[in-house]
């Protein structure tokens, strides 16, 4: 197997892991968080129950509101649409998403000359880094520690940095903003999208989103599994979300997008653009999505909080190798074979798994990754992508009754 | 009764056999073991050979569904109860070890001592969380020896790492996880890490071993049975 993750990053991360479970702990489990749990559980069966419906719903309503909307059934299909957009850009800013990851926007930036400047703190980090490995859906640079940090920035910005976070912050704030200052247009993910109302829900500490969004264009990459109803429930899974992911009952921002920018005080003449976005263009993103549906729609219902890794007794050994891209652990696993295939699938970590269900009980939608696990492995035996001694042992046991005689 | 030694304790931990059978000896339980015992079919189901284990599993059927089925591993209880229903429709009549000793201590057929020993209990994942129970191997510590908790127990127990075929294809991740399991234990003050499950117990014990270059004799790490058979070792 191929480790990318080295001995220090694993310390790091389980240290940081080990400090949000605590604080998530305190949370967990109290009556509110079960019955958030309860209402977000309906909320996310109905959206999965429903999905072309709202697919549709969504794209006429965002349309209404004034949007531009293009439906993306692939990673090309999004990147092209974006690329059409930013084209004319030499800079273009950005807050973590792990969509905009996901269809591997920062190569086409890259290969096209064109400057993606990353927002969100730890992503930032991350992006100095030579891996640019994330591990950790919300905290991406938690397998960083402060030293390691301080030496990133240090060569980055030409210059020593202590290893003090206030400093770090301070330094990347100051840069972030000259950056943002040179772009015109913000790409931001979204955690939630309401249908019925077409308006989309991003939650953020940093402020961040506020900055990327209210640039000349705002585009937003969401994926069609991030549908709800209405705002009021978009509302309900992202608390649910910053509750699971960091221990926290509320985000410092919760943004929610509906339309561009607008006034209509000139003798009620709509014009776009008078502080945020002239331009909103809301890529809708499918990417295997609809495959998993058939197969597993129970996958679907993840709202990517990130709470199954943090427990996961292999990923506290192989961290980010365990999983696909920013889909991390056993449930990037099961997604990375309909985001991809099942050569990727078997080699996101199929088979590394110990089915151990540690994941499902810490799951705020008990989601069943172990029993998916267990089925894509017939299906990859199938096509002949197992383990050799997986395959040994078998027949041990069908000709002999033993693995070990 | 049936018991179902599985295939770990047959070729590996026999002690845990000869253990259970002793206890059974002295409940004066009717039992009888296979000689042909084959495999339960877990491995096969959870490495994702689902057609050889179907062919396992049906072959098993014949000696399995008329009887009582008592089993030591963890993963052939959770096998034998939630897996054979599943797949073949077939509602096996099994109790895991555990539950079995429990109910002769408590319905008085067996009556073990308090010993001096001080454990801790690591729960299987097979049979903790995948069969929710959690209880009856500590009703039964709790009255043969002083049951203290490790970090990490019931729901949130730390998987030993052996599990879903990956101490066969990944032994260094296995080896990883049970050292870390080993950490929760030193961090008690017990004598000893007593488990129900003979692949937990097998990758533990290995772990042990490599850690602190100990053979059989100085065996942290042991089966609910050897503890329960200390206890009543006197009379009964």
């Amino acid at each position: 197997m191929k480790a990318n993750i080295n001995e220090k990053e694993i310390q790091a991360m389980n240290k940081s892991f080990r400090i949000l479970n605590e604080r998530r702990r305190k949370l967990l489990g109290n009556p509110q968080t079960e019955e958030l749990k309860k209402r977000v559980k309906k909320i996310r069966e109905y959206s999965i129950n429903h999905l072309n419906d709202l697919k549709e719903k969504a794209l006429k309503k965002l349309e209404d509101n004034g949007m531009e909307v293009i439906y993306a059934s692939d990673a090309d299909e999004a990147l092209k649409a974006i690329y059409a957009i930013v084209k004319d850009e030499k800079n273009v800013a950005k807050s973590k998403s792990n969509t905009a990851s996901e269809i591997g926007i920062s190569d086409l930036f890259k290969e096209k000359g064109i400057k993606l400047i990353e927002t969100d703190l730890g992503d930032r980090i991350v992006q100095f880094t030579v891996k640019k490995k994330s591990s950790h859906p919300i905290g991406p640079a938690a397998h960083l520690d402060m030293g390691e940090i301080a030496g990133l920035l240090s060569k980055e910005f030409n210059r020593p940095v202590k290893e003090d976070p206030q400093e770090i912050l301070n330094l990347v704030r100051q840069d972030v903003l000259e950056e943002i200052e040179r772009c015109n247009i913000g790409i931001t993910g979204a955690n939630s999208l309401a249908a019925e109302d077409g308006s989309l829900v991003m939650v953020h500490n940093e402020g961040n989103i506020s900055l990327v969004s209210m640039l000349d264009t705002h585009i937003i990459i969401v994926g069609i599994d991030k549908l709800v109803r209405t705002i009021e429930e978009a509302i309900s899974v992202v608390k649910l979300e910053t509750i699971y992911a960091t221990g926290k009952k509320v985000p410092a921002y919760m943004n929610v997008i509906s339309s561009p920018s607008k006034t209509a005080d000139i003798e009620q003449i709509l014009l776009n653009g008078m502080y945020g976005a002239s331009r909103v263009v809301v890529v809708i993103l499918d990417n295997g999505r609809s495959k998993a549906l058939k197969s597993y729609p129970e996958s679907l219902l993840c709202i990517g909080c990130g709470s199954c890794i943090v427990t996961c007794p292999i990923y506290s050994i192989l961290g980010y190798d365990f999983g696909y891209n920013r889909h991390l652990g056993g449930r990037g696993v099961v997604f990375s074979r309909y985001l991809k295939n099942e050569q990727i699938c078997y080699k996101s970590g199929l088979f590394t798994c110990t089915l151990c269900g540690q994941c499902t009980l810490d799951c705020p939608l008990e989601i069943r990754t172990n029993h998916f696990i267990q089925d894509l492995r017939c299906e990859s035996i199938n096509k002949g992508l197992y383990k050799d001694k997986h395959r040994k042992t078998a027949q041990k046991i069908k000709d002999k009754g033993s693995p070990f005689s | 009764m049936l018991y179902f030694r599985g295939c770990v304790v047959r070729d590996k931990l026999p002690h845990v056999g000869d253990a259970t059978l002793k206890i059974l000896d002295k409940a004066h339980i009717d039992y009888h073991v296979l000689e042909d015992e084959g495999c339960c079919g877990s491995f096969l189901l959870r490495t994702g050979f689902k057609d050889d284990a179907l062919e396992v599993m049906k072959r098993n059927l014949g000696d399995l569904k008329d009887d009582m089925i008592v089993v030591s591993c963890a993963g052939c209880f959770n096998t034998l109860k939630n897996d054979y229903k599943e797949l073949l429709g077939v509602e096996l009549d099994v109790i895991h070890t555990s539950q079995l000793f429990r109910d002769l201590i408590k319905d008085g057929v067996l009556k073990p001592d308090k010993t001096s020993l001080t454990v801790c209990y690591h729960d299987p994942c097979h049979l903790g969380r995948h069969c929710g129970e959690y209880q009856a191997p500590r009703d039964v510590l709790d009255k043969i020896t002083t049951l203290v908790e490790m970090e990490n127990i019931k729901e949130n127990s730390n998987c030993c790492g052996a599990g879903g075929g990956v101490k066969s294809a990944y032994p260094e991740i296995a080896d990883k996880l049970a050292s870390k399991r080993l950490k929760d234990f030193e961090g008690t003050d017990a004598d000893l890490m007593v488990t129900s499950c003979s692949f937990c117990l097998l990758n533990l014990d290995n772990a042990f071993e490599q850690v602190n270059n100990k053979k059989d004799k100085d065996r942290k790490v042991k089966d609910l049975s050897e503890i329960l058979l200390i206890s009543l070792k006197d009379g009964n």
